[in-house]
């Protein structure tokens, strides 16, 4: 069976790694959900490639309060994202108590 | 059931306040949930509502520690030694470097 | 218990102190995510046999 990996993405600096790891991971068969907190909110509208991102894994999700806390507006949805993505804490939740394999970038 | 227990670790000040935050989150989905300061950053004094958060970890079994003194005495936080945090990692399901190191 | 080290960033004394204690006894492995083109399809495969991967800063 295939594994899956969980990502807590809490350093805007790390988001070239975040979609290396989700492509190597995709080519494996691998399942991936990515859950960008705090700062790491930045990429969502800073990173091109974050619709891409989107696209590749198989969740992507943002912590709604960190986004309005980074100054932006949370009906201003990220490209890739729908309302339902605009999340809570509850997602790392289920990143670490559902997926096999955890990472923290 | 076996509960995940994590540790979140901080090294700079806004990583604290926002990393507390993400504890009490994972406290409330039943883990056990701690928090460390490390050495490095300079902590303002919580305002009410972070001062809360620290409550509501502890209500749930999880807790706040810090390397130093100052921060220990500011914030209320539990003082701990490098050496004994790593020890305290050992037991830990999941461990979080959280956010960028600022000096 | 395995575990994978992988370090985002050159490791500093307090980072390689909790490293010592985490791995002592214990079956460890190391990835550098430090360096221009890191080989994700490795590290991939590092993280699936771990039972635990810890990204330091």
């Amino acid at each position: 069976m295939s594994k899956s990996i969980g990502i807590f993405v809490t350093n805007p600096d790390q988001f070239k790694h975040v979609l290396g790891i989700t492509k190597a991971a995709k080519a494996k068969g691998a399942s991936v959900k990515v859950f960008f907190t705090w700062d790491a909110t930045h990429n969502a509208k800073k990173e091109a490639a974050f619709p891409e991102l989107c696209k590749i894994a198989d969740d992507v999700s943002i912590c709604a309060d960190s986004y309005k806390n980074m100054g932006y507006d949370i009906e201003d949805i990220p490209e890739g994202l729908d309302a339902s993505k605009m999340a809570t804490q509850a997602q790392h939740g289920i990143i670490i108590e559902d997926y096999d394999c955890y990472l923290s970038l | 059931m076996e509960y995940n227990k994590v540790c979140l670790m901080y090294r700079n000040q806004d990583c604290t306040v926002d990393g507390i935050r993400s504890a009490l989150g994972l406290a409330v989905e039943n883990m056990y949930a701690y928090g460390c300061v490390m050495d490095e950053p300079k902590m303002e004094k919580f305002n009410e509502l972070q001062a809360e958060s620290l409550e509501m970890l502890r209500d749930m079994e999880g807790d706040v520690f810090a390397t130093k003194a100052s921060n220990c005495e500011l914030n209320d936080l539990e003082p701990i030694t490098i050496e004994e945090i790593g020890e305290k990692l050992r037991d830990m399901t999941h461990i979080i470097p959280y956010g960028i190191i600022k000096a | 218990m395995k575990i994978l080290n992988v370090y985002r960033s050159e490791p500093d004394d307090t980072t390689k102190k909790l490293v010592e204690i985490v791995s002592r006894d214990r079956d460890a492995d190391a990835f550098d995510l430090n360096v221009d083109s890191p080989d994700y399809d490795a590290l991939v495969d590092k993280i699936f046999v771990a039972d635990q991967t810890i990204c330091w800063w």
